[in-house]
């Protein structure tokens, strides 16, 4: 017994984890359909989906301990009833009152019910506030559309104010209820809550004692109930149980059955012995009462079957003697909102660690088909080599399916910064049209992860310093409303994420005059304008003239440039005076895996990064030789050369022929001497460790076909690490 | 090596490296594999032997005789590589160890082991977390933590001895300097 309390309490923490997580997506849903909301005020379907989610989290925050939840969002479900229903507008208050809110239920999910002080005191603000509001609007549709038409279509839109209604309710549950925590007996309590109830156990499933399992629910219940809440009121009772059970709620009345004599003698007869609810006798006993006309059809969102049988048992009569598996419930559609969300799942939760071990797998994968084709080669087995070249093929698809996995949409952050847009602009005054484009192209999580500051951080410093106030806009002769276009997309090998404004521009004069006075730049130089605009992402600048709140506490570029890089991006700068600034962000396609060229150097091999190799030359080991000041001409241009087996301390048989690889360094063209390229190669990216960490030069380890480890070189890094102590080298 | 009120039994890997037997606590050893080809690192520190493939992973490596400041000598089929688990700024990870042989996994209680001698005697303290007397020989018990991570070769024997390349070092003299305390 006590170890069932245990387990109940632990699946209850369990259940309440998934709650909580399942109630952070919702609440991140309420707050892209709010924004979505405000550029649209007209889309129902966003609507749908606020008052869907609301809906659930005032559901099942009850059920699973967060009372605050579920109070708070009350009032703001009833707005958004009032919205689908066309009694209510969306207006800007409106959403932002819904914005808060939805900040206030983050504070509220990340504390649970237990608020501090301060929280309580300004829970009770929020509450207040929202339900202050609520009621001048309630009040505003109850004085202009006293008796406001009801709309067909919807559901819940009947007998709302009516008096009392009879129901009948058939409980089924599936044998497995218990397992997932739920117990019936609170539900029925539930019932009870609503107004008059008779409840009608039947236990005659029950199965002998050598055949019981205690962990198999076998009763069901039928329920009368009187009571003056609507249909969908009860069906929200048994929402989370609605999947797994059989639950038919029919009205059979339009008043108060208990309140008639028949109807309570009938009762008698059910409770006496396991005497199955007959609605046909007892539509005659309604039918027989004083001043009691036949129940009209109005009974929507009633599952279709149980219309067609209405007053005629239809669950009863179909089992007539209940087995004790129930087939499976067909699912009742007795709320059309909780449905609505359902059908628009097409995605599953999977936590981050198991998809990082799938990407561990797979990339394991990968190298061992590596080494199963070179051993098929070697073998000459035209058997086994059919056989590699099948596992070679899936394994490169299950790699590809398995990093799309990894891959999100950018939109997973973009409320972030809608939001940030939004609130920013209202409090700096200033008027911001926030574009966005490509919000589907997708990103490796990890990327995604930390590139969202740097973002953030980018957006912060358009708004504040970037866009003007209106004022300054007008006398600048463009339009009052600033624009921000926030572009991602693919290109060539990388993802670009592009975020221009239309503001002030940044004043180069002022850059360097800054540069200048912090010592970064000397008096006399003239930097070019490219060089100038770099100088932003230097350690300790920042040109704001005042210190704000919001940017501009000078450590703003150089971190966004940092954290840049760290996920092996660039960032690129332009801006023109007066006219805007546009901000360019390229990142590699995933952290993992890259195309790599396959090298070796005195029989050692490395890996060079595809995408950085922009040509490649032929030479005769004696050119290099002769190479004087280390440069060397192809094509009639000056290239200067790293000569990488001599900057390794490789020593060993020097070829006839060495190859150049020429890659971009800053702008210029630097060749890198190898001996030889193999071939291109699918490199899947291993940390070296931290004993390496000194060999910044390389960015990790792959494993080739034969087992063995190849370097991976990172050549921005070799250039620019390595090029200083060349001249010293060579002498 | 924590003071515990019991009799605490600890497992102890012992290796061999110059003519020196070591010890390590069994929770710092994982796998203990053949010599293998390396990938050497350019422009690491020589002890920094290079990278193997352990599992798809990088594992990398590093030459005991180097970092102990003996000579380097050609591999036998004795050599192993220890794949070893310890602490590197705070961070668990993964470095491999070659040393000339592994010899056994030995028991004894935690009482056996003697403090190691005093600052300013033939073995430097920092790396050395005890001796032990196991048949006669002393097996110097290491901070495997200590050992491989710090960055430098490893000054193990202080003082005069240190350029000598496998010199029998007699144990004698470290026998008299079991000093408690």
């Amino acid at each position: 017994m006590r170890e069932s309390e245990d387990n109940f309490e632990q699946e209850m923490a369990e259940l309440r984890e998934k709650f909580a997580a399942e109630a952070d997506e919702k609440i991140a849903s309420l707050e892209s359909a709010a924004l979505t909301l405000e550029n649209n005020p007209d889309d129902t379907e966003q609507v749908e989906l606020l008052f869907g989610a609301m809906h659930t989290l005032k559901g099942s925050g009850g059920m699973f301990g967060y009372y605050k939840i579920s109070e708070f969002t009350h009032d703001l479900e009833t707005l958004y009833d009032f919205v689908r229903k066309g009694k209510l507008k969306v207006t800007t208050e409106l959403l932002t009152i819904t914005l808060q809110a939805i900040d206030h239920l983050k504070v509220l999910l990340a504390q649970g019910d237990d608020l501090d002080k301060q929280a309580e005191i300004k829970h009770q603000e929020k509450t207040n506030h929202i339900k202050a509001f609520a009621k001048t609007i309630i009040n505003d549709i109850n004085n202009s559309q006293p008796q406001i038409e009801d709309q067909p279509a919807t559901i819940k839109d009947y007998d709302d104010k009516e008096g009392a209604a009879t129901y009948f309710i058939s409980f089924k549950p599936h044998e497995n209820l218990f397992d997932n925590g739920t117990r019936p007996l609170y539900l029925i309590d539930e019932i009870h809550t609503l107004g008059e109830a008779f409840v009608v156990p039947h236990t005659e499933t029950i199965p002998v004692l050598k055949d019981f399992d205690p962990s198999l629910c076998y009763t069901w219940w039928e329920i009368f109930l009187a009571t003056d809440e609507n249909l969908s009121t009860i069906a929200d009772i048994f929402i989370f149980v609605e999947d797994e059970s059989q639950i038919v709620i029919q009205k059979i009345a339009e008043d108060n059955l208990f309140e008639f004599q028949p109807f309570l003698h009938y009762l008698e007869v059910l409770k006496t012995g396991n005497v199955l609810t007959d609605l046909k006798d007892l539509k005659k006993i309604i039918d027989g009462l004083p001043a009691h006309q036949e129940t009209d059809n109005n009974n929507a969102g009633v599952p279709a079957d149980a219309l067609t049988g209405h007053f005629e048992a239809p669950v009863t009569e179909a089992e007539p003697k209940p087995e004790p598996v129930p087939k499976p419930a067909k699912k009742p559609t007795i709320s059309s909102t909780a449905n609505a969300a359902e059908s628009t799942i097409s995605s599953i939760r999977v936590s981050a660690n198991k998809v990082d071990n799938l990407m561990n797998l797979v990339s394991e994968m990968v190298t061992i088909q590596a080494r199963l084709t070179m051993f098929a080669e070697k073998s000459k087995d035209l058997e086994l080599i059919a056989i590699a070249e099948n596992v070679q093929k899936l394994s490169k698809q299950l790699r590809d399916n398995a990093f799309s996995i990894s891959l999100i949409p950018i939109a997973s952050i973009m409320t972030r910064f809608q939001r940030l847009v939004r609130d920013l602009s209202a409090s700096l005054g200033k008027k911001v049209k926030f574009v966005i484009e490509g919000q589907e192209t997708e990103l490796d999580k990890t990327i995604i992860e930390r590139i969202s500051d740097p973002l953030l951080h980018i957006l912060r410093n358009s708004l504040d310093h970037g866009i003007e106030t209106p004022v300054e806009r007008a006398a600048a002769g463009k339009p009052l409303e600033g624009t921000i276009n926030f572009k991602a997309f693919y290109s060539g090998g990388s993802i670009h994420i592009r975020i221009r404004d239309d503001g002030s521009g940044i004043d180069k004069d002022r850059v360097l005059e800054k540069a200048i006075s912090n010592n970064l730049v000397s008096a006399g130089e003239t930097p070019s304008d490219k060089e100038i605009m770099n100088l932003i992402f230097t350690p300790g600048f920042s040109t704001a003239k005042q210190v704000s709140d919001v940017s501009g506490r000078g450590m703003g570029m150089d971190v966004v440039k940092r954290k840049i890089s760290e996920v092996r991006g660039d960032v690129v700068i332009e801006s023109a005076k007066g006219k805007g600034t546009t901000i360019t962000i390229v990142l590699p396609l995933t952290l993992s895996i890259i195309d790599g060229m396959h090298v070796t150097i005195s029989g050692t091999n490395f890996i060079i990064p595809t995408s950085s190799v922009h040509k490649i030359y032929s030479v005769n080991h004696q050119e290099v030789e002769k190479a004087f000041d280390n440069l060397m001409i192809f094509e009639g241009r000056q290239i200067p050369f790293l000569y990488l087996r001599k900057q390794f301390g490789l020593n060993g048989a020097v070829p006839k022929r060495e190859e150049v690889l020429v890659v971009k360094y800053k702008n210029i063209e630097v060749g890198l001497i190898i001996d030889k390229v193999w071939g291109e190669f699918q490199t899947v990216l291993k940390p070296l460790g931290m004993h390496y960490k000194n060999q910044e030069f390389i960015s990790g380890g792959t494993i080739l076909g034969d087992g063995s480890v190849a370097l991976v070189l990172d050549p921005n890094k070799i250039i620019s690490k390595l090029a200083k102590g060349q001249k010293n080298k060579d002498e | 090596m924590s003071e515990q009120e019991d009799i605490k039994i600890d497992h102890y890997l012992t290796f061999v490296l110059g003519n020196e037997t070591f010890a390590s606590h069994v929770n710092h050893v994982t796998k203990i594999l053949e010599m293998q080809k390396i990938t050497e690192v350019p422009r690491a520190p020589e002890f920094m032997k290079g990278v193997i493939n352990l599992r798809g992973n990088v594992l990398p490596v590093i030459d005991g005789r180097i970092k102990f400041g003996l000579q380097p000598k050609p591999y036998t089929d004795k050599t192993c590589i220890l794949v070893l688990n310890i602490r590197l700024e705070g961070e668990q990870t993964m470095v491999g160890a070659i040393v000339d042989a592994v010899l056994d996994v030995i028991e004894f209680p935690e009482e056996n082991i003697k403090p190691s001698p005093a600052l300013g005697s033939k073995y430097s303290s920092d790396f050395i977390d005890g001796i032990i007397k196991v048949n006669e020989e002393f097996i110097m018990i290491l901070n495997m933590d200590a050992v491989f991570s710090a960055q430098e070769i490893i000054e193990l024997k202080t003082g005069e001895e240190t350029a000598i390349e496998d010199s029998p070092v007699k144990n004698t003299e470290s026998k008299n300097q079991n000093q408690e305390g």
